[in-house]
Order: C-alpha cells, then structure tokens, then sequence
C-alpha cells in the first residue's frame, strides 16, 4: 500500500507500522539477505 | 494566426517547446530528466490554452483558437484533427506515457539489470499510468466531440493501458518479492493482484476490432494467466508449509492447468493480428522458470502425502487469498500539470485579440477541407536499440517485456 505524502520510489513505513522498501515490500533484515 | 498573438508572447517558444519534445518521444535512450524538462516546459507555456491565467476553473478563450493533429495507435497513419486544447493535452500526455513503456522496456530488456535499472522501470510504469490516469479522470471528459471509436481517446484502450501499466510495475515488485524470499503468501496475494489486472486490461478490449487488438488482447491473457499459475504455486507452497498437503497438491494442480493455458495462448500470440511490435513470451527465463519449478513441488508434494499425510486432495482448488496488506501493490503516480510560465501575466492574456479569428463554423469548413487536402502523416521512425535474448541471471528470471 502506498502511504500519502512519500516521495515515490522512497522507504517508507506502511500503516500497520512495517518498514517498506522501495518498491513497498517489507524490509527484509540485513542478515537475512 | 501571427495576428492573434500579440508581439510580446513568443509564439516561437511555444513552437519549439512543442518541437522539442516531438524530436525526444521517438528515443527511449533518453533520460527521464530530459524528457520531464521538455513536457513541464511545454506544458506550462500551453496551459493558458486550457484555463484562463488568474481565473481558476475558467475555460480560456485560446482552447479553440490552435488546430492539432494526431494519429492515433490503433488506426494508421490517417490522423485526426481537432481544435481543441485538451485534445492537445491528452494525445501529448499519451505519446508520453508511450515513451515512459518503452523506456522501462528497454531498460528492463538489457543485459545484468541493476537495482537502480529496477527502480527506473518500475518508475517509468507508474509514471505511464499516471499520465494515462490522468487523461482519464480529467481531460477525457472535457474533450467537445465524442472520442473516436477505438482511438487512443476510446475510455476502453485508456482503461487497458492504465491496467497493463500498473500491472507491469508490479510484475517488477513480484521479481523482487521471488530474490529476496519474500513468504509464499504475500507472494501469492501480489500475483493473484497482478493477474486480476492484466485480466480487467484485456477485459477492456473485449469490444474492440480483433483485427487491431488480437496480439494486445492475447499478451494480457497470457500474463493473466502466468501469474495466476504463479498465484497458485505459492498457495501450494504456503499450504504444504502449513502441513494441508491435500490442498497443496489441488493448488499446483490448478497452477499446472494455467501454466499449460499460458502455453497454448503464447502459441495464439505468435500468428495474432494486430497493431504493436512483438515478443517472445514462451522465451522468456520468468515464464520458462515456473514449468519445472511447480512440477517439482507438486511431486514433490504427491509423494509426502503417500507417505506422511495420506490427506484427500479436495475436488475444487482453494480460492486465491486477497489480503488487506497485500505489500508491493502500485498506484499510479499522479500527474500535475506544471504552474502557467511566467510569460502568462494576465495583460498578456488580455492582449490575445480572438475576435479576429471569426466564426467557428466557418473555420470547421476550412478544417475539413484543410484535412482532406493534408493526407495522412508519415509514420514516426523511432530509435530501436536491440533487446537481448540473454537470460537474466536472477532467481525470478524476470524481464518485462
């Protein structure tokens, strides 16, 4: 889901509090990549 | 039409404004910069042909005064006129959207895709269907004359480009949900979402001529199809992790059964008629990929229910999951038409004497006759850089095509 007011393309954080990447798929931890 | 203008509005900078970005629409090697410079510049010397400086919500008095002619994607080279601003504006924000496809097809087309060339093509679709969205919501509707029937105004070619668009960005969110292992679940419910919009785009073209939309409408369905296929396998696969291994198994059944319509329809695409260029989907490392991938798991699955859980494989396929935090799903970026240029004051705009231009019926007779003895347009040559037909050398296999 897109949250308002984010510059398109940014990190952003979704409405139930997940960290989003890019592309709006949850940040996965460094480790786990 | 030199005396309509008065001297101190350069009618020469909107001219090459306007030329300007016609010369960089037919190259999708440019930049993204250089072409949104172009528009807003364009655009924003045009707007007082649609809206009166200083007065929000007015028609400008220039909206009839400039006669545009475009051809439109499905019909040839016979173009249509109008006198009309916002036919201006609509064709132009379309042919940019075209550019922003062909963009993220050439980019997504090379070799060793990087991260940043993901985030350029997914840009670049959501742009398109902005543009797109954008003609829809606001200038269609504006425009005097009923839109020709399947020309780029038809609400049908709009409401299937704007789908295809969002859905091909998210093809490029489902290739990175696959690289970073992303769970099976949110995997299923993006390429449950993605298949339902290549579904309602080609849904959109039901009514159009086979003639000129066969290959489009049987590019749709196969994606349609794929990703359902995809859909399916990631349920199975969620379904085996939760031990129902029954209803995993009747998943990548119903996977393998869409995998295989995907099949027949590549062979369709390949002798459909129709206008656009073509690929190669059944080429395609994405589309190659999930045969073997969902084969494996589907024995693989078959033969732990033989020995470990001996569950009845149900009769119907369980429903493909919609959730409410279905992560990755795209919007189109919205469109803004830039702020009026500065050379619009509203003294300038008093300046433009229309009475001089004399009824519009009359100009109408001289249009058609202008248009008869015009002809056709010579077709636009555009700047073609070779796609490869390497594979991509990524888990998903992904490229857009």
């Amino acid at each position: 889901p897109e949250i308002p007011g984010t510059e398109p393309g940014a990190a952003s954080v979704s409405q139930d509090g997940v960290v989003l990447d890019e592309f709006g798929l949850p940040k996965i931890p460094e480790r786990a990549q | 039409m030199a005396t309509l203008f008065p001297s101190h509005f350069s009618q020469i900078e909107l001219r090459q404004a306007r030329q300007r970005l016609l010369e960089l629409l037919p190259d999708a090697g440019h930049g993204s910069v250089e072409l949104e410079s172009a528009l807003n510049a364009y655009l924003a010397l045009f707007t007082a042909f649609l809206q009166a400086p200083d007065e929000p919500g007015q028609e400008s008095k220039l909206r009839h005064v400039l006669r545009f002619r475009w051809t439109h994607t499905l019909l040839g080279n016979t173009p249509e006129a109008r006198q009309d601003a916002v036919f201006e504006v609509v064709s132009m924000c379309q042919n940019v959207a075209l550019w922003y496809m062909k963009r993220a097809a050439r980019i997504a087309g090379k070799e060793g895709i990087t991260m940043e060339d993901a985030k350029e093509v997914h840009g670049s679709l959501r742009r398109a269907a902005g543009l797109v969205k954008a003609v829809h919501d606001r200038y269609i509707g504006q425009l005097q004359d009923e839109p020709l029937k399947e020309g780029d105004c038809d609400t049908r070619v709009i409401t299937a480009t704007i789908n295809q668009c969002t859905a091909e960005a998210q093809e490029v969110t489902m290739a990175r949900a696959i690289e970073l292992k992303h769970s099976a679940g949110l995997c299923s419910a993006l390429a449950h979402e993605t298949s339902k919009m290549f579904t309602t785009a080609a849904d959109a073209l039901r009514s159009l001529d086979p003639s000129k939309v066969e290959r489009w409408s049987k590019y749709l369905q196969l994606k349609a199809a794929v990703y359902t296929a995809y859909a399916y396998n990631y349920l199975g696969e969620n379904l085996l992790a939760e031990d129902k291994c029954g209803e995993a198994i009747r998943c990548l059944q119903e996977s393998k059964k869409f995998y295989g319509e995907a099949e027949e329809l590549c062979k369709q695409y390949a002798t459909a008629k129709g206008v656009g260029a073509k690929v190669k989907p059944e080429r395609l490392l994405f589309f190659r990929k999930l045969g073997p991938v969902l084969n494996r798991t589907l024995e693989k699955c078959e033969r732990e229910n033989g020995f470990i859980y001996h569950q009845k494989v149900p009769y119907d396929a369980p429903p493909l999951e919609l959730r409410d935090n279905t992560y990755g799903l795209v919007a189109p970026e919205e469109f803004s038409m830039p702020a009026p240029s500065p050379l619009w004051t509203p003294v300038t705009f008093a300046a433009f004497d229309v009475s001089r231009l004399g009824d519009r019926a009359a100009d109408a007779k001289k249009a058609a006759a202008a248009e008869k003895a015009e002809g056709d347009l010579p077709p636009v040559k555009e700047v073609n850089e070779n796609d490869t037909d390497k594979d991509q050398d990524n888990h998903s296999g992904c490229v857009l095509s």
